[in-house]
């Protein structure tokens, strides 16, 4: 395992995203050796993913119904960053309905809950480390972070590769939405390079026409840096 | 290619991670032939409980698991009674970490003079990752975010 960019992360501690003072360590993180950190995790596969578990749009659909909200098809692959695909690799994903309102008992945003929509899904990548999953598009919503403040619309994802130090959770953002820039989440990235990474391009060519939009956002997990020699 | 940024988890991370409260079943954890059972406390560096958390546990050779804190910070995992290998890895994620937070929790009766990790770690901060050990198959270990006796966090 190759030791962890943290010029790609968000610093522990972010002053502009208040939740983060309190939250931070301040002694710094000691290194571990990488055979240590390289060691394998848990091995998710298809008896751990419910048949419907991949469309958000009707996982939680009351029979013929489905959720309210722009459909949208959000695909990519999950890599290492060699290039190679990560195939088995468990994406639990979740996020906001239509309107910006999560269906938590501590979310009391005015907007209203859709009865046909939980906004939790988790797929498996196939074996090129390709997934797909089918959803409407979150709405943006305001947090306590001072006078106002809001969130763009964003897919929660937490992903398991085989290794524990590959262990990674994060947001994707959609391409072209002006509150990325206002956000004091997203402002914790270190660079535009990694909001960059974070932002899901509209792939028409992925489109399911009369149907639903695509959206294309990619995952590189850590590890095998080197150049990626196929077998056979 | 390089790495996909960290983002935090959120306040709602339990809708995703922990979903049968929306009616999907939750990841199967193993259940342990031989369970043990480790509990604590997350804090942050205020003193404030963190109730809105997920702590998951890696064990070499045992089982995987994941719990959400409660309001008093509270978390509680199975793991397997341990063998030879003194501690098992520990993951945090909530609002306010901005990337995923990799400690440990040793176990005080099994060795650990040469533990590659620990060994690492300054000795006046040592303690933060022993357990205490309350019988009857329990470990107690409080995980401090910040503060005098900050837990100690690894770069894995």
């Amino acid at each position: 395992m190759t030791p962890r960019d943290w010029t790609r992360h968000p610093p522990a501690c972010t002053p502009g995203y208040f939740s983060s003072i309190p939250r931070a360590p301040r002694k710094g993180l000691i290194p571990l050796d990488p055979d240590v950190a390289a060691l394998t995790g848990p091995v998710f596969g298809a008896r751990d993913i419910g048949a419907m578990d991949g469309d958000l749009i009707r996982n939680a659909a009351a029979p013929g119904e489905m959720a309210i909200g722009p459909r949208i098809v959000v695909q990519g692959r999950v890599l290492d960053e060699g290039g190679r695909g990560v195939p088995g690799a468990l994406l639990e994903i979740w996020q906001a309905n239509a309107g910006g309102r999560y269906r938590h008992v501590r979310d009391g945003y005015l907007a209203p809950l859709d009865p046909n929509f939980a906004g939790a899904g988790r797929v498996l990548t196939g074996e090129d480390g390709g997934y797909h999953f089918d959803t409407v598009m979150p709405g943006a919503y305001p947090f306590p972070n001072g006078p106002n403040a809001w969130r763009p619309a964003h897919i929660h994802f937490s992903v398991f590769g085989r290794a524990f130090a590959q262990r990674l959770v994060t947001q994707m953002y959609f391409e072209g939405d002006p509150m990325i820039r206002h956000c004091p989440i997203a402002a914790t990235l270190p660079s535009a390079e990694a909001v960059a990474a974070l932002t899901a391009r509209y792939d028409p060519d992925h489109d399911r026409p009369m149907d639903a939009r695509a959206f294309r956002f990619d995952i590189v997990l850590r590890g095998r840096r080197e150049t990626p020699v196929e077998a056979g | 290619m390089k790495e996909t940024p960290s983002q935090t988890a959120g306040p709602f991370l339990h809708i995703g991670l922990m979903p049968d409260g929306i009616g999907i079943a939750p990841l199967a954890a193993p259940s342990p032939a031989e369970p043990v059972t480790l509990h604590g406390t997350l804090h942050d560096a205020d003193g404030a409980p963190v109730s809105d958390a997920l702590v998951e546990m890696w064990q070499v050779g045992g089982p995987w698991a994941r719990c959400p804190t409660d309001a008093q910070g509270g978390w509680r995992l199975l793991a397997a009674r341990p063998g030879a290998i003194p501690f098992v890895a520990l993951w945090i994620i909530a609002r306010g970490i901005n990337t995923g937070l990799h400690t440990r929790l040793y176990f005080p009766d099994i060795d650990h003079a040469g533990d590659a990790a620990m060994a690492r770690v300054p000795q006046d901060r040592r303690g933060t990752l022993v357990a205490l050990d309350e019988g009857d198959g329990a470990y107690r270990l409080d995980i401090r975010l910040g503060g005098e006796d900050e837990t100690v966090f690894f770069d894995v």
